[in-house]
């Protein structure tokens, strides 16, 4: 199949280097400590987190740090194809080890001891990528719940196909059994926090392929930035400052 | 779950007494509706309902399957409800799965009519492509994405706005297939067909808290309430269903009671969802 045409367009009309368009919103769940939604594209997913407060289970109780937990689900309605997926099966498992291990690098979790944090996130429509934007939408739901962090940890996907590196992949590419290279940075210290990949790539291209997405990583960066610059402006607005 | 001292919950119950909730509303008014048709784009439906705090999305998807072989001429309609751990950390794991049946089964109760078929809020017949053989089985999925109390309606609402913004693809049926066979058919992706939803019923909780009741309750004064009773009715008034929740008895006169004062609250729901509903859809359209 080609998946970048001669003109050098991919199937949804972007170009190899072009990221979907992003959306985000903070503030969607009322109740919770913080919360977001962010869109990559055709992909949406809420997160929302509550905390730091009391350990639940008292034997999970850290004394020199906080913990930190997470815990991904899908949308019946997410996917082109309705199914009913049981909870904690392994891929949703293996997502929420993923976050929960990139979050809890970033949360300066020694300020916090003996307490809890919890992140929920849930996917409401998966086209490729959910892993990266769930990871973002939390980045944004941490910073609104104003819980101290290193940095803003943003995340992006690179694929290669047809002999093209490709920014951002969707379903059909990344269904289309491309190497999928999955990273995840923390932007201002300049240090990669998350890297996966499936399938095999020369190395010298995977060299170009995460570049790539590191890239994306930062243009997400920026964007988040953005977004948390526009939100407090409206608080303090709203505060009358 | 909701932790409140004696002092906040004697100030729920006082406020409740003298008509005067702590949200500044009276007994039988609903907090702020919005609605939203049309957010899920791979459904054949879709809306998001916001009440108050309270946020639900719900998406119908239409699949072509066989229909039950004591009800040739029936399409089927299942029901399923999701308590997303976003909208409250208890909902964690299985934590949700309690809450999560018996919203899907009271709903399926006050929407879709007994057993039979009979009494469905949509025309079920009008799901049949080929009687006996082929028809439009609904997957109607709800995932509760914020909550603070009344549930039931949204969740009722929001799927009130979900089928109206469903459309169901027409389907073209290949003539000379006989006997036992499974025709061949032909899905049209330009011509939709749209429901009839004028006979969805909309579901109206009443709450008991002390001596009274309220509507919509927030979950502050869930967590006060000695029993609820949530009625679904339709357009001219009917009864559609009826569940009561919670472990305190009531009498069999504050129930007819209640249902006559539902169903009065019942005609303006219909009503501000209504317009609230075309409203939505008109926005959609204009995008």
């Amino acid at each position: 199949m080609e998946f970048v045409n001669p003109e050098g367009l991919r199937l949804d009309g972007r170009r190899p280097m072009e990221m979907r368009q992003l959306r985000a919103q903070i503030g969607a769940v009322a109740k919770a400590d913080g919360s977001a939604v962010f869109e990559m594209g055709n992909t949406k997913v809420i997160a929302a987190v509550y905390g730091p407060r009391e350990v639940q289970n008292r034997s999970q109780q850290i004394n020199d740090q906080a913990l930190v937990r997470c815990e991904y689900s899908m949308a019946n309605f997410s996917t082109g194809d309705r199914r009913r997926k049981p909870k904690g099966d392994r891929r949703s498992t293996e997502i929420s080890l993923v976050i929960r291990q990139t979050m809890e690098e970033c949360i300066l979790t020694n300020l916090m001891p003996r307490s809890q944090i919890d992140i929920y996130v849930q996917v409401l429509q998966a086209d490729g990528g959910t892993r990266s934007a769930c990871i973002n939408a939390a980045t944004l739901a941490l910073a609104d719940a104003g819980i101290p962090m290193r940095d803003l940890v943003t995340s992006c996907s690179a694929g290669f196909l047809n002999s093209t590196p490709l920014l951002d992949l969707n379903y059909v590419e990344d269904s289309a059994g491309g190497p999928d290279v999955t990273v995840g940075i923390l932007p201002k210290v300049d240090k990669v926090t998350l890297l996966q990949m499936d399938a095999k790539l020369p190395i010298d291209t995977f060299e170009n392929v995460m570049q790539l997405a590191v890239e994306g990583c930062k243009a997400i960066a920026n964007y988040i930035r953005e977004v948390l610059l526009e939100n407090t402006k409206q608080l303090e607005y709203r505060r009358g400052l | 779950m909701v932790g409140l001292s004696l002092g906040e919950k004697h100030f729920i119950q006082g406020g409740i007494d003298q008509n005067l909730r702590s949200d500044g509303r009276k007994r039988d008014a609903y907090r702020p509706i919005s609605i939203e048709t049309g957010v899920i784009p791979q459904a054949n439906g879709s809306a998001r309902i916001r009440i108050g705090a309270t946020e639900v999305i719900a998406s119908v998807k239409a699949e072509l399957g066989r229909p039950n072989a004591l009800q040739p001429d029936k399409g089927k309609v299942a029901i399923f409800v999701d308590c997303s751990p976003v909208a409250e950390p208890m909902f964690e794991g299985r934590g949700g799965e309690e809450l999560s049946t018996e919203l899907s089964v009271a709903l399926q109760r006050c929407l879709m009519g007994g057993k039979s078929g009979a009494g469905a809020g949509i025309d079920l017949s009008s799901l049949i492509v080929a009687e006996g053989k082929i028809c439009w089985d609904l997957y109607i999925d709800g995932l509760v994405i914020s909550s603070d109390g009344n549930l039931l309606d949204a969740l009722g609402a929001a799927i009130k706005a979900a089928l109206s913004n469903t459309g169901i693809p027409r389907v073209q049926v290949a003539a000379g297939a006989s006997g036992d066979e499974q025709p061949e058919v032909d899905i049209s992706d330009e011509e939709f067909l749209q429901f009839d939803t004028s006979g969805v019923p909309v579901i109206v909780t009443l709450t008991k808290v002390g001596r009274h009741y309220i509507v919509d309750a927030t979950s502050e004064e869930e967590s006060q309430m000695s029993s609820a009773v949530s009625v679904s009715i339709s357009r001219k008034g009917h009864i559609c269903g009826l569940s009561k929740r919670g472990s305190a008895g009531l009498d069999p006169s504050v129930i007819s009671d209640m249902i006559s004062v539902a169903r009065h609250i019942s005609e303006q729901l219909i009503n501000k969802l209504d317009s609230e509903i075309s409203a939505a859809e008109a926005d959609e359209d204009e995008m």
